[in-house]
Order: C-alpha cells, then structure tokens, then sequence
C-alpha cells in the first residue's frame, strides 16, 4: 500500500487549508450567517423586554445632600453622584436662578455632557447634542431622548435632590 | 419518489442563482426590519415606555424563526458523493 504522505511535499501538512477555501464565503454559509444574526438580534430584543418588564431600575429614593447653595456660581454647575449609584448627574445653577439637576450622560452614546454657561444649554461634545438646560428636552443633534431629571429642592442654603415627579415645577 | 427538495436540486443553475439570492435579500431585508425593532424597542424602554419592548420582540421572534425556516429552501449545489 503505498503511503500517501510521501508524495506531497512537507510544507502541504502544515498547511493543509488551501487559501481560497480558507477565504471564500459561499452563498449558503452567508445566508447561514443571516439566520444566526438573525436569531442574535431577536435574542437581544428579548432581553430589552425582560429587562424593561421585569427588572426595572430602581427610581431614586428620598432626598440626597449635594452642596451648600453658595458653593456654585450663578451659571455654574457641579458634578455629583448618590449614594450606593454610579450614575454621574450634573447640577445646574442657571442665570435665571432656576436649579436644574440632570444624569451627565448623553442619551445618545453615554459622553458626558456640561452645561455651557450662558446659552441656557446643555452640550454633548462627542457628537454635538444640544439639550435645553430647563427642560432637558433635545433641541438639535443626535441625541433620541430627553436628559433624565432629578428634582432639585432646596432647604436653606442646603441643595438637595428627589426622584422627579412629572406634574411638580421644580424650583 | 422524488420530492420538492430533489427538484429544486436538479434545476438549472441559472433557476438556483436566482432562488439564492432572493433567499438572501428576504433575510437582509428581515435583519434589516429587526435592528430597527431592537432600535425601538430599546429607545422606548430606556424612555420609560415599556410598551413597545414586548411587542418588538414578539415580533422579531417572528422574523427570526422566518428566516430560519426560510432556510429550507436554500438550494442544497451539487454534491460531491
């Protein structure tokens, strides 16, 4: 019986692939690949369900310290996160002495936003969102919802926030 | 006793291209309608309207199983035996 190995050169058993069949994508494997990607984005539409039926993120709960009142200028803004939360939020001082108080990320892709004192505006600069710093309402840019809000209280020179009720005018 | 599937293996090559890429543009145009569901569906849920996020996986379970089923129609080629 002869031994087939023998006839092929060395270099053949280590590159036993030939390059266009290691290259070519058929038609039958793309739609294949269709079906599978398919299948992968039906799979992640079920986990937005899941995720906004049952597992819900938590409202913030009670009233949360941020500063002294005196501490941020007019038209001056500070950062500040709650306590047991990641979530980065913006606090806003506006010229008209309106407190705001918004999640510093863009709905957009997540850049964190600042307000530009002034143009009673809030930026995104990664891909030039516009929000309305008393609303939080998108006014131009890519952005697809509104900054969600928190409702800034204020006892004193003592600057608090609550979750934001919908029918309430903040201060 | 010959079936749809032999038949559809015995045709002309031409008949197969044909079928192949119709088979290929219903399912980018599915994936297509998906991601615009998934798009929604995620967009609605994040603004607190949840509504939306049930339906569009309802109905991108549908698209999918579509396709999937669409599969069977894929021209098998000419076989090596």
């Amino acid at each position: 019986m002869p031994d087939q190995t023998t006839k092929e050169p060395n270099w053949k058993q280590d590159f036993p692939i030939e390059r266009t069949e290691s290259t070519k994508v058929s038609r039958r494997d793309f739609a294949r690949f269709l079906c599978l990607v398919s299948g992968g984005l039906a799979v992640g539409s079920g986990y937005v369900a899941v995720k906004a039926n049952f597992f819900p993120d938590e409202p913030v709960k009670g009233e949360h310290f941020v500063c002294k009142a005196d501490s941020v200028p007019t038209g001056g803004t500070r950062s500040f996160v709650i306590d047991g939360s990641t979530i980065p939020y913006i606090l806003i001082r506006l010229e008209n002495g309106n407190w705001r108080a918004y999640e510093q990320k863009c709905t957009h892709l997540s850049c964190a936003v600042y307000y530009k004192p002034g143009s009673g505006q809030i930026v995104c600069p990664c891909h030039e969102g516009f929000f309305d710093a008393m609303t939080g309402d998108v006014l131009a840019g890519p952005p697809p919802r509104p900054l969600p809000a928190l409702e800034v209280v204020l006892k004193g020179n003592d600057v608090y926030v609550k979750a934001a009720s919908h029918n309430t005018t903040s201060i | 006793m010959s079936n749809f599937k032999d038949a559809q293996n015995k045709a002309h090559p031409n008949k197969t291209n044909t079928l192949m890429s119709a088979l290929i543009v219903i399912l980018i145009l599915n994936v297509g309608i998906q991601i615009w569901l998934l798009y929604t569906g995620l967009n609605n849920a994040l603004g607190e309207n949840k509504d939306i996020a049930l339906p569009a996986f309802i109905a991108s379970l549908v698209l999918f199983l579509i396709g999937f089923f669409w599969l069977y129609f894929l021209p098998m080629g000419y076989r090596k035996k």
